[in-house]
């Protein structure tokens, strides 16, 4: 997430081997300098692109009209759309973000749309919401902490933030798209953490069912990617789980045992998918570095 | 009812056949006093026991409290009949399950009011949620009366019973319907009437070390309604939803510092590990509003006990 008043920052971040530039319009930009921001956020999402990164721009709900003419573009990837609290916003957005694709020679349908439910009223209608448009490819929780002053608890834990992931999580299966997000516990606030304690964050997330995350430091970014990417530990083990159940399938078998494991085809499944995700990370990875050196990168 | 705030840090909630704890209440320093007519009222008591609550209004409220009623579930009309009067604040309706029954009290409410000469929409309606029927409709029961203002439950031993889940452990056995029945509150504006989790294995009601402690805890997450049923609890509920001169400190330091990032242009800045932006400025607004509330209410009780002593002197 970077500042789109700071673009020099902003250029900067593909180096911090991030996945996706988030040009921020909402949250770091002083409300004195959002027009101008505004103005320069084409250019800057132009000079991320050519490192081959993937540019969002977070636009706030109350400013749709003024951020959404300023940041689409055929370079920019999507929008992410915070302060969110109707089925009405959304459907508003979608219907300017085509208009806005018509206008400027970008194919229907291509700027992608993540809803950041970081309000109440958003939490509470997140199935609804989060059906209002097939243009929506992911979900997250954003800074919902301090927008909805949530604290920590004795315990470490931010007040009823489990509750809010696991709905989150719930309805983003449900509608098919990654929830994005990490597990976040005090003195961790609002996306800024160390980079331990972002590794952790990271760790937990993943194992509760969040595909990635925002955050708002460089670095940050690497804990991230760390967390949120199966080790060569879990692959290997993956490999040899899918071995066994593969060896127990061509003997007539529907499950095997392993040490004190049952190993069935939900179990390789899901071995199986662990293995795809690494190799996905692998192999995007790979694209970001011949992106950064400045060679060609096949279309995904 | 629009910018009213109400201070509601401890309550006690005693049986109104009780002439001792009834007698006794205004002594007590509490916000508010929860007059019982459900379960802590014998069944062959119930009709009488609705019958002194007009009297014991204007008993318990000497000394600044509110006065509140705990109604049944199933005697609404009867129960209602008999203790809208003048000076009752709150009617607390247990294990609600739909709105229709919240729309009910209300319909019923407004009418006495009109009769009994009570402005409109003077009394509030607790609408306590203890049952699963409850969360599932929590949402629609918050939003069914602007006379629901504090919303909370999903805890306790009616929602233990009701689940069939063990009343006293070492972990949170009522995480989703109390995120339910949060998340509702927080959706409609209302001031959401819950705590963070502390475990407490022993069932102890009155350990006012305890009392503070979940305050304190429930203060520092934002929550602001405290309420319990012995004596013991009254001061530390008060002291521990109070916000203490430090914060209040703090709170003016993190106000200066937002005036400065706001000419400066910056969003936010770090000091000694402490950020300070419009969220943390937010908060301190908040905090020092709700100090304010804290401090008035307090002088408020204190005057009036001091007229009922006087008085008696």
């Amino acid at each position: 997430m970077a500042p789109a008043s700071q673009a020099e920052r902003a250029v900067a971040a593909p180096k911090s081997n991030t996945d996706v530039v988030l040009l921020d319009l909402v949250e770091f930009v002083a409300e004195q300098d959002k027009p101008s921001a505004r103005e320069g956020i084409v250019e800057t999402v132009r000079q991320v692109r050519e490192s081959g990164t993937d540019v969002f721009a977070l636009v706030d709900s109350e400013l749709l009209y003024a951020d959404l003419h300023a940041c689409v573009c055929p370079e920019l990837t999507g929008v992410v759309i915070s302060h969110l609290e109707s089925v009405a916003q959304v459907e508003e957005a979608d219907s300017l973000i085509g208009q806005l694709e018509n206008e400027r020679g970008i194919p229907p349908g291509a700027l992608e749309m993540i809803l950041c439910l970081d309000t109440a009223q958003a939490n509470q209608d997140a199935f609804e919401i989060a059906s209002a448009t097939r243009r929506i490819t992911g979900l997250t929780l954003g800074r919902a902490e301090l927008v909805m002053d949530l604290r920590p608890e004795p315990s470490g834990e931010i007040h009823l933030m489990q509750y809010l992931m696991q709905k989150l999580i719930t309805v983003a299966g449900a509608i098919g798209v990654p929830a994005y997000g990490a597990w976040w516990r005090a003195p961790d606030r609002g996306l800024v953490a160390t980079p331990d304690n972002t590794e952790d964050a990271a760790l937990r997330g993943r194992a509760i069912g969040f595909k990635g995350s925002f955050c708002v430091l460089e670095d940050q970014v690497a804990p991230i990617n760390q967390g949120f990417t199966p080790s060569a530990q879990e692959v290997a083990e993956a490999g040899k789980l899918l071995e066994s159940y593969r060896a127990a399938v061509s003997e007539g078998s529907a499950s095997i045992r392993q040490g004190d494991r049952i190993i069935d085809s939900g179990t390789a499944l899901q071995a199986q998918a662990l293995i795809d995700r690494a190799e996905a990370c692998e192999a995007h990875d790979k694209a970001k570095i011949d992106a950064l050196a400045g060679r060609p990168v096949p279309a995904p | 009812m629009a910018d009213h705030v109400a201070v509601h840090r401890s309550g006690l909630t005693m049986p109104v056949v009780t002439p001792r704890f009834i007698d006794n209440a205004w002594r007590r320093g509490c916000d508010f006093v929860n007059m019982d007519l459900e379960d802590s009222v014998p069944q062959h008591m119930k009709g009488y026991a609705r019958t002194l609550i007009k009297d014991a209004i204007a008993n318990v409220t000497k000394g600044g409290a509110e006065a509140f009623t705990r109604i049944n579930h199933d005697l609404v009309l009867a129960d209602l009949e008999g203790i809208i009067w003048p000076g009752l604040a709150k009617v607390n309706y247990p294990k609600a399950e739909y709105a229709e029954e919240i729309e009910l009290l209300d319909s019923i409410i407004s009418r006495l009011e009109r009769e009994r000469g009570i402005r409109p929409g003077a009394v509030e309606i607790g609408a306590n949620i203890e049952t699963s029927v409850g969360v599932a409709n929590a949402y629609d029961i918050a939003a069914a009366s602007p006379r629901v203002r504090e919303f909370g439950g999903a805890g306790g031993y009616d929602m233990s019973r009701d689940l069939g889940v063990e009343m006293f452990v070492g972990f949170d056995q009522f995480v989703y319907g109390k995120g339910e029945v949060e998340l509702a509150a927080r959706a409609l504006g209302l001031e959401p009437h819950t705590a963070p989790f502390t475990a407490n294995t022993t069932g102890s009601v009155g350990d006012p070390d305890r009392a503070f402690l979940e305050a304190e805890a429930a203060r520092k997450c934002g929550f602001r309604v405290g309420g319990g049923l012995h004596p013991n609890v009254v001061e530390p509920q008060t002291r521990g939803f109070t916000p203490t001169q430090e914060e209040v400190d703090e709170a003016h330091q993190v106000l200066d510092e937002y005036r400065k990032l706001e000419v400066s242009g910056e969003t936010w800045s770090e000091t000694d590990g402490k950020i300070v932006d419009r969220y943390e400025a937010a908060r301190a607004r908040k905090l020092l509003d709700w100090s304010e509330l804290c401090s008035a209410r307090d002088q408020e009780k204190a005057e009036a006990v001091a007229r009922v002593e006087a008085a008696g002197a």
